[in-house]
């Protein structure tokens, strides 16, 4: 009974902010767009796959042998024609001018080191400029040569019936995502993203404009607790998050295809322990900031890099031993790993107890300290 | 032009009096690059594999040993039975399990072929597809050794000699930190000026300034002078600190990556003056100034993701996307040397002229408005 009497001037405080909410309309518009167009950019945009590689061959040997490894590389839909060239120097000046990503050549005399039994060689070269990209077109290249190179051998063993080759076979089994499409990957990134945004953004924005306009005063003299006006200012945006939800996870499974293998109810929970750390981070922030930009500057540096260090776009080992260390204390990391855990391997909740513990931790020190400087402020 | 130069001397104060502000203009660019071009290392490395060995012989042992040497793949242990891999990819303990079979030395020698089996994590595509092509390369140098090794009696009949022109040492970093600049320019650019004509628009005192007999333009183009300003100091900062921290060439000229630079700080500024012209509250102008410049500019400029990979209606999109250009230029001076851009110049200012000029009419029309 008590509870109640003591909730319902946050429900009316709840009101008035979502009636403000509601009012204007760009703002409005910006709340439901915000997820479909995130999702619809980052969705396409955002994928680490590599497809097109501009190759260039310059095949001087012009043998059947040479032609057969030169479309060898065009079989996979990795690598497209890159433009002709008729010599090495107009090769290079096509990876100057950036007309192509990598170039091979196949120097005259290849099929004739085939047939002699000498080791043929064919020399590569790639613009390195994406380090990232060319480390793997060079992975995808030597793949090409070593299946060239296999089907070599058990030529020659055909020909050759008392040769005998031994050799391991590698085989490969994808799980939960056998076509290896980034892009499922991706998208569950994308609905971390879209919490952190609206709850711990507009949270900071929405205090620090009323200590901004002086209407936080006018509230203050109202009978409500700080306690109360908390409950009453975050409530809104934690709802707006779940809506925000409601409207990307659809967006996701029946446009995308995203596999959604868990379960809803485990993320509903795990997101609402997640709105501790972001409702706590904007209330915190609104505390240390005087202007709506102080506070937006604040907020999205530590959104950015909490998003750089979560895993989202490259996996957390790549990153150097002091900002791997770092990451533990990025709650942003926990909540990826348990969003894409459940969405595509549909892990349980004892899978996600390594990353809630951590997660649960880090909110309830930040919604502390948050509540504690809030109050200590308006007192 | 006088009148101009007055907005932009009352601009300076302010910023110069909002000490906290332009601090954080200039320290937060700082911070991003250091922060951000460690954090944004591509290079895969540290990835954890279990390994099932039911074999126990000295020729799985030299295939583990073979796999685990370099700093690509960390021993994530031993596995006692197949039981152990899924639960282990649902924990995040490992990315990939190896399971050599039983028998795997003994077949070795008499089979043609021995099958090894490569259980991965396929969640995280581009890394289970680099994981997949790093374990075949390291059993394809092992077949190589058992054709042409000791004991073999064949030479291998192909030989791929890749060289890497440009960022021979495939740096991570000389990729992203050029890119990064691009976008911690048009971010301050365009924040700094939306909010600051926005938040004298919300304050009421753009109509005090507009009493006095100061032209419409000049109390625009004034504000934006003192911007300017920070664009080419934050610009210059970044640029050196890729330098000094992370090593990124310059294998072109620093004056001519500066002339190109102006012109962006250009077309950023213009952006944000666009964006003060149709937005009421800073609330507003930030939310359009991260949507409308910011989240295209890291995500369709070939920032990070290669444009090449998108669907079509995205590529054509990236035309219409100043950093793209931008990040052009910055990589072709810094790590190809190469000086001239004529299409990227062109282009880009096309864009600066196009963007001064809606952003001078928008304000032509709307200042009796605020």
């Amino acid at each position: 009974m008590k509870s109640l009497r003591w909730f319902i001037p946050v429900l009316h405080l709840v009101k008035k902010e979502f009636r403000q909410i509601l009012r204007d309309r760009k703002m409005l518009r910006m709340v439901f767009m915000m997820p479909i167009m995130q999702l619809l950019i980052l969705g396409y945009a955002a994928t680490t796959d590599l497809k097109n590689i501009r190759l260039t061959i310059l095949d001087q040997d012009n043998s059947p042998d040479s032609r057969r490894l030169a479309e060898a590389f065009f079989q996979n839909n990795l690598f497209v024609h890159g433009p002709a060239a008729a010599g090495q120097t107009e090769m290079e000046e096509h990876l100057f001018r950036g007309r192509a990503d990598v170039t091979i050549w196949i120097p005259r005399g290849y099929a004739n080191d085939l047939a002699s039994g000498r080791t043929a060689e064919i020399a590569l070269a790639v613009d390195g400029v994406n380090s990232n990209a060319a480390g793997r077109t060079l992975g995808y290249a030597q793949a090409v040569v070593r299946q060239e190179e296999t089907r070599l051998l058990e030529q020659k063993r055909l020909s050759q019936p008392a040769l005998k080759i031994h050799r391991v076979d590698a085989v490969s089994r994808f799980f939960y995502n056998p076509e290896l499409e980034s892009r499922n990957y991706m998208i569950p990134g994308i609905a971390v993203i879209l919490v952190t945004m609206i709850s711990g953004m507009m949270t900071g924005m929405a205090i620090v404009r009323e200590k901004e306009m002086g209407t936080l005063e006018q509230l203050l003299v109202t009978p409500l607790s700080p306690r109360q006006l908390i409950a009453g200012k975050l409530i809104p945006f934690a709802v707006l998050a779940f809506v925000e939800l409601g409207i990307a996870i659809p967006l996701a499974v029946f446009w995308f295809h995203l596999p959604l293998v868990g379960s809803l109810l485990l993320f509903a929970g795990c997101t609402l322990v997640y709105l501790l750390v972001t409702l706590g981070g904007g209330l915190l922030a609104s505390t240390v900031s005087h202007t709506q930009q102080q506070a937006m500057f604040t907020i999205w540096f530590f959104t950015i890099f909490g998003i750089l260090t979560s895993g989202y776009f490259y996996p957390v080992e790549n990153m150097p031993r002091w900002i791997y260390l770092l990451t533990y204390a990025n709650p942003m990391r926990f909540f990826m790993s348990i969003t894409r855990g459940i969405f595509l391997k549909g892990v349980q909740l004892g899978d996600v107890v390594q990353d809630l513990i951590p997660l649960f931790i880090i909110g309830t020190i930040t919604f502390t300290v948050a509540v504690l400087r809030f109050r200590k402020r308006i007192a | 032009m006088k009148r101009m130069l007055a907005i932009a001397f009352k601009e300076f104060l302010h910023i110069k009096r909002d000490v906290r502000s332009l601090a954080l203009a200039v320290a937060m660019p700082l911070m991003m690059v250091f922060l951000y071009g460690y954090a944004l290392d591509m290079e895969m490395k540290n990835l954890k594999v279990g390994i099932l060995d039911l074999d126990h012989s000295t020729a799985s042992r030299d295939l583990v040993r073979r796999m685990t040497s370099s700093n690509f793949i960390v021993d994530a242990g031993r596995l006692a039975s197949r039981e152990e891999i899924e639960p282990g990819f649902r924990r995040n303990r490992f990315k990939a399990a190896v399971v050599i079979p039983v028998g795997f030395e003994n077949s070795l020698q008499t089979e043609e072929t021995t099958p090894v089996q490569l259980l991965i994590d396929g969640a995280d595509g581009t890394t289970a597809a680099a994981v997949d092509n790093y374990l075949k390369a390291v059993i394809a140098a092992l077949n190589r050794d058992l054709i042409s090794g000791p004991g073999g009696k064949l030479t291998p009949p192909v030989e791929l000699r890749p060289r890497v022109l440009y960022n021979p040492e495939l740096i991570s970093a000389h990729f992203v930190v050029p890119g990064l600049a691009s976008v911690i320019l048009i971010m301050i650019c365009v924040l700094l000026t939306s909010i600051a004509i926005v938040r004298e628009k919300e304050t009421g005192t753009m109509e005090q300034v507009l009493t006095t007999p100061v032209h419409a333009a000049e109390v625009i183009f004034g504000k934006v002078i003192p911007y300017v300003g920070i664009g080419a100091l934050d610009a210059t900062l970044v640029l050196l600190m890729g330098r000094v921290v992370f090593g990124v060439p310059m294998a072109g000229s620093w004056w001519v990556l500066a002339a190109y630079s102006l012109l962006y700080i250009i077309i950023a500024l213009a952006l944000g003056l666009l964006i003060s012209a149709v937005t009421h509250t800073q609330q507003m102008a930030m939310i359009a100034a991260l949507l409308g410049t910011l989240m295209p500019s890291i995500m369709l400029s070939g920032f990070i993701f290669p444009i090449s990979s998108m669907p079509w209606g995205l590529q054509a999109l990236s035309h219409i996307i100043p950093a793209r250009y931008y990040i052009e230029i910055l990589r072709g001076i810094m790590l190809r040397g190469e000086l001239w851009f004529p299409k990227q110049l062109a282009i880009m200012t096309v864009m600066a002229v196009g963007l001064l000029l809606l952003a001078a009419k928008k304000f032509q029309s709307r200042l009796d408005l605020l």
